[in-house]
């Protein structure tokens, strides 16, 4: 019973990690119908830019003295980073594209992925750059079971960033007017809300999610490197195509449950087997549920 | 018809002198194979810059008789055996006379293949698979010691040095890690071991918690940790603590590497890895390390075996006199000195032995912590 709760544990920080990149994904599919394939790459930028932040103010004393402060120093400006660089990419790599196919915004996107991670390769270098994390270790310990404040933080930081984005998009006038973008452009142009504008934002808000997973990731595993946006992207692709792309609640559903299924398959069969696995559900799921679990049977989709 | 015939033997005969003048001015053409780019880019750079370190001492002494000057024609292997061969490919049109590489056995022994088919001799200095030499082919050299020389001085360690009766092995499924965990586990056994289980993760995983809280509830004395590379051996050493893990922790040659204990910190501290020996003392490898301090920085692991490497070869062609791979195959087998990492002597397989020894890390330090108590002696070949 301790092994399957220290699992458990295990495969819902996992889990949250996944669904908080797996959002970015789901939110720009939702909006206009692109997989962006750079999103894992804003995922990396933010573990480098949180490195390079919290080594700042390392440096500077502060992290002894005001360690809490400066992780959500960190956090905030890091996601809001992020948030741009995801606007800008869209300006240059996405928008000159939407009149086009659908397959030239994809292929510009699988560009855009290559070209950030080489830059990340190019500035940062190829070697696994360590996280300034050694303040947060430590938890707590029930018999087998160990649950440490990073894992915590994990679950706790996933949780609120969750319950905020659904507040945002279901309950604000923002909100409205992506979900009114997305399921139809024009006539939510004719009630003067401006596609550019909300497009852009999906794009901030998707990024800066993945950017507060990208510090996470670099906290809990300590250290970052450059391609470490490329296996969790995918992953977190499946998990939103698991959950049914386009819907904010199947990504984040999808995103527990690949973690736990990779948890649960690496603790109870073989660690080997994992990936096989997580793949072996997305595909049963579609081949019963084309659409994910939580997807509609309508050609308009939601945010 | 004659006419045309008689002009193109003429201009063909006035471009011979080209020829012989870019004869005369002799470039040594060599290879090095390593992944330069990817998880394990650090390591292919280490063997990079000791090779790069060898042609600098060489071109000191006054480069190599009746060559001006040495090219080195750096590839990447990615640590992927496609990209391997490409890569070996690319050396051949090149027309490179030797090379040194690859890292990982997986790349190694594709790559040896292709590069076999021109008789271009190749000396790795880092992957230690036993098929990388005992396939028997006649240019294959290696300068880093066999897997099955390292798991049972591990299996030894393990015994001896830590009293261990129960080991739990984890590798990341490469020729190399696999090769070595199932070494460990064969010699275990046979040792009369208990193991108490052997998984398998993926190369590339960042999250080892459901194999590390597995190993946490087999109770094993020794988790023997097989990996690839010094990154994932970093995580892994990082969550192993956090977890809590009792087992003492014994690794191998890839995490005798200055990131390791860079990235793990002080969850590095108290690891064991068995490494090749090699006396620090000797003025050889102080030369060295002089020299690859002050131009490439930190010393990784498999950096001096590529310098030995680079060295052995040049000797080599000097002995030989000539590039001729039988020839130079001939002068490396007479080869007898002290290199930087260890004595050099390739016996008929093209093996060069090395004495393993465990370490331990402490205060950010690989310590020589045990020694096989035979010997402090490499093993002759």
């Amino acid at each position: 019973m301790e092994y399957f709760i220290q699992q458990l544990i295990n495969g819902l920080t996992l889990g949250g990690l996944y669904a908080l990149i797996a959002l970015g994904y789901t939110m720009v599919y939702g909006v206009i119908q692109l997989i962006n394939f750079a999103h894992g790459e804003f995922f990396a930028a933010g573990g480098y830019v949180g490195v390079i932040l919290l080594n700042y103010f390392a440096g500077l004393g502060f992290m002894h003295t005001h360690p809490i402060l400066c992780l959500t120093g960190s956090f905030i400006l890091t996601m809001i980073y992020c948030s741009f660089l995801a606007m800008a990419v869209e300006q240059v790599a996405y928008k000159p594209l939407r009149r086009q196919s659908r397959l030239a915004a994809l292929l510009s996107a699988l560009g855009m992925s290559i070209f950030l991670s080489n830059g990340l390769m190019l500035t940062q270098g190829v070697f696994d750059a360590p996280y300034p994390g050694e303040l947060f270790e430590g938890g707590f310990e029930f018999g087998l079971i160990s649950i440490s404040y990073l894992q915590i933080m994990i679950v706790a930081l996933t949780a609120v960033l969750l319950v905020v984005l659904n507040i945002l998009v279901f309950k604000t006038r923002i909100g409205m007017a992506m979900r009114a973008t997305a399921q139809d452009k024009v006539m939510s142009a004719l009630v003067s809300i401006s596609a550019n504008r909300i497009i852009a934002l999906t794009f901030a808000i998707g990024a800066g999610l993945a950017a507060a997973a990208g510090i996470m990731v670099g906290l809990y595993y300590g250290s970052v490197r450059y391609d470490m946006g490329f296996v969790p992207g995918i992953k977190a692709f499946a998990a939103a195509v698991l959950g049914g792309i386009g819907n904010i609640t199947g990504a984040m559903l999808g995103g527990l449950i690949i973690g736990m299924v990779e948890v649960f398959m690496a603790g109870y069969i073989s660690g080997q087997y994992k990936d096989v696995a997580a793949f072996v559900i997305l595909i049963s799921v579609l081949y019963f549920k084309p659409t994910g679990i939580m997807g509609e049977n309508i050609d308009d989709t939601r945010v | 018809m004659r006419k045309k015939q008689l002009t193109m033997l003429v201009m063909g005969l006035m471009l011979v002198p080209f020829l012989m003048s870019t004869a005369s001015a002799k470039t040594l053409k060599i290879g090095s194979m390593g992944p330069l780019t990817g998880p394990y880019a650090a390591d292919g750079n280490d063997i990079k810059n000791g090779v790069l370190c060898a042609i600098d001492v060489i071109n000191d002494e006054g480069g190599l008789p009746g060559y001006d000057k040495i090219e080195l024609f750096p590839q990447d292997t990615a640590c992927d055996p496609k990209q391997a061969v490409a890569a070996a490919n690319k050396l051949i049109n090149l027309e490179v006379t030797g090379v040194i590489g690859a890292y990982c056995s997986s790349s190694t022994i594709p790559a040896s293949a292709t590069l076999a088919e021109e008789d271009i001799l190749m000396i790795t200095p880092a992957s230690t698979h036993q098929d990388v030499t005992d396939r028997g082919l006649p240019y294959m050299f290696r300068m880093c010691g066999r897997d099955d020389d390292q798991a049972p001085a591990a299996v030894k360690f393990m015994m001896e040095g830590l009293n261990a009766k129960t080991v739990f092995i984890v590798d990341d499924k490469t020729t190399y890690s696999q090769g070595l965990a199932d070494g460990v586990r064969k010699n275990a056994l046979l040792k009369g071991m208990t193991v108490k289980g052997h998984d398998h993760v993926n190369q590339g995983d960042k999250d080892f918690s459901a194999v590390l809280t597995k190993i946490k509830r087999a109770r094993p004395d020794v988790f023997y940790m097989s990996l690839q590379n010094h990154a994932s051996g970093s995580l892994m050493a990082i969550q192993a603590k956090r977890m809590g893990l009792k087992a003492k922790i014994l690794s191998q040659d890839a995490m005798y590497h200055p990131n390791f204990v860079k990235v793990a910190k002080a969850a590095a501290e108290g690891i064991y890895v068995t490494y090749g020996y090699t006396d620090k003392s000797t003025p050889a490898y102080q030369a060295y390390a002089k020299r690859f301090n002050a131009n490439y920085g930190e010393i990784g692991a498999y950096g001096t075996y590529a310098y030995d490497a680079a060295i052995a070869y040049f000797k080599a062609v000097k002995m030989a006199g000539s590039t001729d791979p039988a020839k130079v195959k001939a002068a490396l087998l007479k080869l007898k000195y002290q290199g930087a990492s260890k004595k050099v002597k390739f016996n008929k397989k093209g093996d060069s032995g090395s004495s393993y020894v465990a370490f331990v890390i402490e205060d950010g330090e690989y310590k020589l912590h045990w020694t096989p108590m035979d010997t402090h002696q490499q093993k002759e070949y």
